[in-house]
């Protein structure tokens, strides 16, 4: 497992998308960390004063919002790039237990979200503390809750990242998943969380159930406790990935 | 390693895809040591074989063995089997020297066993291009290159003459002597027989999903036996006498002053011209057309029970 991994890595870093994709998920954090505290003065702000503690993990969640949707891509185009490349003969060829191929794919997209997150977390920290300092607001990178909120950001880019895996694995086809995934993402989730009435259901979609987990508290919608959020995101994970790799073990690489 | 190693065994092999038999019952064997065309026209089933023969494609009934084993069940199956499946599925931002180290780690080799296989197959100086850049010609020495990087005891090699020009193809059949002569299982797949025919020692030909023919290549031509023209002033004589000799009046045919006749030997023509004095213009003996031989095989003519019967010889 530790070879297919490594190779999985090498697959990943063979090209350069991965690293247009970080900068991009670094410079959406920095935009997002940026306009928030540029408007925290703003009596009409749309966002929650920064001196209180939902306010400063709102501010850190950007990074988890901004790197969770480039990561699922890049995870979904990693996948299903081996079919349309027609690589995932070779590599079927290479290791017959597929299984262990998506298994690979799984772990290696995951650290990469990991690795996605702490960049981005790093992103929104150099933009606060010195900016939040000269506005004379209390930071503490240890209070505010604000280490749950890093951790759990962490935690959303990676399970963004097998969700990416796991519907790549489902559909296959490039273009239909990464579609799907940013539709789903941005228009579909977008529309139903502004229903207000909807709000008991759609708490328990992924973005909100991200949402709770890295502890934003941007819109007035009802989230869930950040580790019911977790449970939410990580179950969804693991019936995507697990329905991916049932049916890439029994479909017909033709 | 014993030869049994090596051994492709195809035992009742079937899949349909929805209405389609693409493969019907299929059996035959490979052995170790030797080439082996696997040919069949276009639709034959071939690919959808050897695709089940490396656990791609799920087979409905059959099974298909490399060395007594599923190649699902292999362990380490890159350094018993070689295959190229599809000459054209790489990455294109991927130089060819990063595919091939890709699977030099997923497989556990020396990273240098790249260098040394783009070496083999001659692309050292192409390695550090993406595959993008590479003509369908240089894609096929990749991908032989991604096959032979376990130096396996088994090739699998689904038309890999496939966009060779003529010096790539020699270049490409002096390859696959060789690791024959070391003992390996080489199976090439074609559609056309000229293709391999310089290449292969024994055939396994397909048609429909089914076997008709497997052998040596050799006992291929004998199918329909030599065959020799002969010119005469007085074919209608030379014609009553090989009749009386006991040549089936189908096998000759008669163009002008020319006679065609098949299963008989040019000495026995000239002999039996001499006896029955009759002046022979021109007497050649042909080579054999093991093309309309494999043609006659796979055409639905091939139901013929003289041919069929022969299937799984």
């Amino acid at each position: 497992m530790r070879r297919l991994i490594a190779g999985e890595f090498q697959k990943l870093f063979a090209t350069r998308l991965w690293l247009w994709l970080l900068l991009g998920s670094m410079a959406i954090t920095a935009l997002y960390a940026s306009l928030q505290i540029a408007f925290s003065d703003d009596p009409d702000t749309w966002t929650l004063p920064l001196s209180t503690a939902d306010g400063q993990q709102t501010l850190f969640a950007a990074a988890a919002s901004a790197a969770s949707p480039l990561v699922a891509v890049l995870a979904a185009i990693g996948i299903t790039g081996e079919y349309r490349h027609r690589t995932a003969t070779t590599t079927f060829l290479a290791t017959p237990h597929r299984d262990r191929v998506i298994a690979a794919k799984l772990i290696t997209y995951g650290l990469t979200g990991i690795g996605y997150a702490l960049a981005c977390t790093a992103v929104v920290t150099a933009i606060a503390v010195p900016w939040l300092s000269a506005k004379n607001v209390d930071l503490s990178l240890a209070g505010n809750g604000l280490p749950a909120t890093m951790a759990g950001g962490i935690a959303a880019v990676a399970l963004y990242a097998l969700i990416g895996v796991g519907l790549g694995a489902l559909l296959r086809e490039q273009v239909a998943t990464v579609v799907g995934l940013l539709i789903y993402l941005f228009v579909i989730e977008a529309i139903l969380t502004n229903i207000r009435a909807l709000d008991a259901w759609t708490r328990y979609l992924p973005g909100p159930a991200d949402n709770a987990l890295t502890g934003i508290t941007l819109t007035n919608q009802d989230y869930l406790r950040p580790w019911q959020g977790g449970l939410i995101l990580t179950t969804y994970c693991v019936a995507i990935a697990a329905a991916g790799t049932y049916l890439a073990n029994r479909r017909d690489v033709a | 390693m014993t030869d049994q190693d090596g051994r492709i065994v195809v035992s009742g092999l079937t899949k349909t895809f929805g209405t389609v038999k693409a493969v019907d019952g299929l059996t035959f064997t490979v052995q170790p040591g030797s080439i082996t065309g696997f040919l069949g026209p276009n639709g034959a089933g071939k690919t959808t074989t050897l695709r089940m023969l490396l656990g791609l494609v799920r087979p409905d009934a059959g099974t298909a063995t490399i060395g007594g084993r599923a190649y699902t069940d292999l362990p380490a199956p890159g350094d018993r089997v070689g295959a190229v499946l599809e000459a054209t599925a790489f990455h294109p931002a991927r130089t060819g020297r990063a595919h091939l180290r890709i699977y030099c780690t997923i497989n556990g080799y020396p990273r240098t066993r790249a260098d040394e296989v783009l070496e083999l197959v001659g692309l050292a100086g192409a390695g550090r291009r993406a595959v993008r850049g590479y003509s369908l010609g240089m894609r096929q020495r990749l991908a032989l290159a991604t096959a032979l990087l376990g130096d396996p005891k088994v090739l699998v090699l689904d038309e890999p003459a496939n966009g060779l020009d003529p010096e790539g193809i020699a270049w490409m059949r002096r390859l696959l002597r060789d690791l024959a002569a070391q003992g390996r299982t080489v199976l090439v797949s074609s559609h056309v027989l000229s293709e391999v025919q310089q290449l292969v020692d024994h055939v396994v030909i397909i048609n429909r999903g089914r076997c008709v023919r497997q052998g040596p290549l050799t006992a291929l031509s004998d199918l329909h036996g030599p065959i020799v023209s002969v010119r005469t002033p007085d074919p209608g004589r030379l014609h009553a006498a090989l009749i009386r000799t006991g040549i089936d009046e189908g096998r000759i045919t008669r163009t002008g002053d020319q006679l065609r006749v098949t299963g008989i030997q040019a000495d026995d023509v000239g002999q039996l011209a001499f006896i029955e004095q009759v002046p022979v213009l021109w007497l050649a003996a042909e080579q054999s057309d093991l093309e309309q031989v494999f043609f006659a095989l796979t055409t639905d003519n091939s139901r013929q029970p003289a041919l069929t019967a022969t299937a799984g010889a």
